[in-house]
């Protein structure tokens, strides 16, 4: 009965074996492929072919509907100019805008444009094509289902006329400090008129997204595989960059794979040569073998929490202060992030040229918590949670569904808090729930938003000029209300610069914002034969000036 | 027979029709009540720092705003019309999204099927004809290949075959090797409840008195299991198969993600975190039309394959 044990069958079984075995050799010798990793020179080389894993293009392609995500913006930076270079320092530089002036208490502006730029499909990008998006950007066209760039100053904007084919007049109804730094904003990219005229289903499909970048889309398969190639006669790249001429890459392959560790290890194999967004945790061992991790900074808002002033238990003083004094900002870095993430120094990113360095007022000290506390009033319970009148120091904190990193932060957070006895729930929200809690005005709300002018941020803290009211102040504090009509209407940077200190130690001394860490949203794993990558103001890595070392 | 028969089999098609249909309403109801809308959500992204009059423009734009039974009186007419409309989040026609889609997912559920199984006669082979202990072991392996997460089979085989045999390179994951082990990947929790239904049913018909009587006779176990045993023993794993349709796709959705596949299981999963009612919509239209037509055929297959099969039952249940 049993037919194992025949000889038949185990004649048979050592052949089906071998057969087993000879198609794995065989499957192996076939994909077999040598990484060389020679010496390297010094000396960038033109030609050579790129392929850069991201996780996704999800949001599709139509520029200002989406607001450009994270992957759609880092594939856009390469085939699209802008007016303005913005630096990691958040200096502004000429680009395809070469000199701009600023008139008439920033309320007027003149921008001088390069001459000779063409879109890849031969239209000159003169001072026409700029109007056309300007008037894109400012107030998109809903008939369309086309909205305006998010950050655009278009509550103030009048108009943008062309006086001759290289000279663009744009006029505001009051002072527009923020408009030239907007320019370099990665919504605010210059498409060819015709690409504008389209019907969004049109603008929808990439091969009709025609810009003036170094590189231009040669084919592309949604959500898998998107091919650029350099444009040849590309010269006018931005200055700040120190090259001229086109692109030295050939080619550079934008390939979908989601999944993380796939990314990270398909680039450390040598499959490909760069990956978005690998785990922060691993960049330590990154390093240790070769590879350059890029971490570049944005400009904006750090990632904190706006205090609603108006709920419990945030509407005591002491309790907010307390936050901010029992949260271990270094302990988040070391647990959550590495040393590439900086220690916020105020509630705005450190690169921001007006940034300022309160850290004092939200420094780590659980001691100074505790007694804030114990001075409000709070006393600590038999389960180590602090009471006043019957009520728990409790309350519910939301991750940031955008920054999946926040959930571990938050859980840390909550232990932390916890020492000093205030109670933290965590409820955990998709992108959908998220904007949900936020109109529930929640007692701490995470934010982490980037900006290109210190100048936005009057837009947000109170509800003046329809303000999104971070704090739940409405108009009651004369002081911010005071602050943020100074920042928005200032018409000069000097005095701007020392109302934006006084706004900040003000918040910070309030406690109307708790500041956590400053955030690297957009990580780059680089094959170390990858040389020159640079990165804008907004952490977008541009591929122009990169080469490959032989 | 034949007048049975062809009751029996309209019966059935129109079933068929109506869970199709009743798959498209609750797909939108569901999606319908889930709290905003893929337009709202992305918009409200705090980065995008747009006012709520935009944002109520924008929504009007797309008739979100009209009463959820309009926009399902709509969107039905639409489907039945052919007509899938745009997604939300791309703008682009859902026909070609889904369109460019099918060919990877169609391949990898064909091979991932057949090699399915093959697994699974292989493991109910062993498990009937390997002496006591080793039989065992084979009788156990359908568990464990239930037990073990698909992404961690597909993270193993691309470690070891990817990475370091370098047998493929994940940055071209439609190659024929890279098929392969995605294939491989999704075949093999997909063959174990068809091998655990082969293996009971083999149990079964062994024991038959045919099967005993056969043996008598000196029939050798190999002659038996192809000539006699294999026929009716297939028959539920028949059915399995068409319940296998489901399970497949599933598990596209993980194969496809960790070897960087571009397929349905991709454009699902993204449907369904972006709330792109209109690709979500199609995709589990289509899946409803591909399992119910899976069994449908195997439904009207099994009385003709067995004439046991009874059809006034089946009509009634």
């Amino acid at each position: 009965m049993n037919t194992f044990k025949t000889p038949e069958f185990r004649r048979r079984a050592f052949f089906a074996g071998l057969g087993a075995l000879s198609t794995a050799a065989l499957v192996t010798a076939c994909g077999g492929t040598t990484a060389s990793t020679g010496a390297g020179s010094t000396t960038p080389v033109d030609g050579g072919n790129i392929t850069f894993l991201i996780q996704g293009y999800d949001t599709g392609w139509v520029s200002s509907k989406t607001s450009i995500s994270s992957y759609e913006g880092n594939l856009w930076g390469q085939i699209t100019d802008k007016l303005v270079y913005v630096n990691e320092k958040g200096v502004l530089s000429p680009w395809v805008a070469e000199s701009w002036e600023e008139l008439n208490g920033a309320k007027d502006f003149v921008i001088h444009l390069k001459k000779g730029v063409t879109f890849s499909d031969g239209t000159p990008l003169d001072a026409a094509a700029v109007v056309a998006n300007l008037n894109a950007w400012a107030k998109g066209d809903s008939t369309r289902g086309v909205s305006k760039v998010g950050l655009f100053p278009s509550s103030n904007f009048v108009s943008a006329e062309a006086s001759d084919a290289e000279t663009v007049k744009v006029s505001f109804s009051s002072p527009a400090l923020g408009f030239i730094a907007t320019l370099a904003y990665h919504g605010c990219i210059l498409l060819s008129p015709k690409t504008l005229a389209l019907p969004v289903e049109a603008q929808a499909d990439l091969s009709q997204e025609i810009g003036s970048g170094p590189f231009v889309v040669k084919s592309w398969k949604q959500g898998d595989t998107y091919v650029l190639e350099k444009r040849k006669d590309y010269n006018w790249g931005p200055a700040a960059l120190g090259h001229t001429g086109p692109a030295r890459l050939d080619t550079i392959t934008y390939k979908v794979i989601k999944d993380t560790s796939v990314r990270t290890s398909t680039v450390v194999s040598g499959q490909a040569d760069v990956a978005f967004n690998v785990e922060p945790q691993e960049i330590e061992s990154l390093k240790a073998q070769g590879f350059t991790v890029g971490t570049p900074r944005y400009l904006g808002f750090v990632d904190g929490f706006q205090v609603n002033t108006q709920a419990f238990p945030t509407n005591d003083p002491a309790v907010r202060k307390a936050i901010q004094h029992g949260i271990d900002r270094e302990e988040i870095r070391n647990t959550v992030y590495t040393s590439d993430w900086n220690a916020a120094t105020t509630f705005i990113q450190g690169n921001v040229p007006e940034a300022g360095e309160f850290s004092d007022s939200f420094e780590f000290d659980a001691e100074k918590a505790n007694k804030l506390l114990e001075d409000a009033g709070w006393t600590k319970g038999s389960d180590e949670y602090r009471t006043k009148d019957g009520k728990t120091l409790e309350f519910t904190l939301t991750p940031n569904p955008y920054v999946p990193s926040t959930k571990a932060e938050d859980e840390l957070i909550a232990q932390q808090l916890k020492k000093v006895g205030i109670k933290i729930n965590l409820k955990v929200v998709d992108v959908a729930g998220y904007a949900a809690v936020q109109a529930s005005k929640p007692p701490l709300f995470q934010t982490s938003r980037s900006f290109v002018d210190v100048g936005t941020v009057a837009g947000v803290l109170t509800s003046q000029n329809k303000g999104e009211d971070w704090f739940g102040l409405g108009t009651s504090d004369q002081k911010l209300n005071d602050l943020s009509t100074a920042i928005a209407t200032a018409s000069d940077r000097a005095s701007r610069e020392k109302v934006a200190d006084e706004l900040q130690q003000y918040v910070l001394e309030q406690g109307y914002f708790i500041p956590l860490n400053q955030l690297v949203q957009r990580l780059y794993l680089i094959s170390p034969k990858i040389k020159d990558v640079q990165y804008n103001g907004l952490a977008y890595a541009n591929f122009y000036t990169a080469w490959i070392s032989q | 027979m034949t007048s049975d028969y062809k009751r029996f089999a309209l019966t059935r098609a129109g079933q068929a029709v109506v869970v199709v249909l009743l798959a498209y309403v609750l797909t939108f109801l569901v999606i319908s009540v889930l709290p905003g809308d893929a337009i709202t959500n992305t918009l409200r992204d705090p980065q995008h720092g747009l006012s709520e009059e935009d944002i109520q423009r924008i929504v009007a734009f797309y008739g979100l705003d009209q009463p959820v039974i309009v926009q399902l009186l709509l969107s039905l007419g639409r489907f039945l019309t052919g007509e899938l409309g745009f997604s939300l989040q791309s703008n682009l026609p859902v026909s070609q999204i889904v369109g460019d889609a099918l060919p990877s997912t169609l391949t990898l559920a064909t091979s991932a099927l057949l090699i399915a199984i093959v697994f699974a006669v292989v493991i109910a082979y062993g498990a009937q004809y390997l002496p006591g202990k080793w039989a065992a072991t084979v009788r156990s392996i359908p568990s464990f290949f239930l037990s073990v997460p698909n992404f961690v089979i597909g993270l193993v085989l691309i470690e070891f075959f990817a990475f370091r045999l370098h047998s493929f390179t994940t940055t071209d994951p439609n190659s024929p090797v890279a098929t392969l082990f995605a294939a491989i990947t999704l075949a093999i929790p997909v063959s174990a409840p068809l091998a655990e239904v082969l293996i009971a049913s083999l149990d079964h018909e062994s024991r038959q008195e045919y099967a005993v009587v056969a043996r008598s006779r000196g029939l050798t176990e190999a002659r038996l299991f192809a000539k006699h045993l294999v026929k009716p023993s297939a028959l539920p794993s028949v059915a399995m198969v068409a319940l296998i349709v489901g399970e497949l796709l599933g598990g596209s959705v993980i194969t496809e993600t960790i070897f960087g596949r571009d397929g349905i299981g991709t454009v699902v999963q993204k449907a369904v975190t972006g709330e792109d009612q209109p690709v979500l919509q199609a995709v589990v239209s289509l899946s409803a039309v591909v399992f119910v037509a899976v069994n449908l055929v195997a439904d009207l297959a099994s009385p003709l394959l067995d004439p046991r099969v009874k059809l006034r039952e089946k009509v009634g249940a």
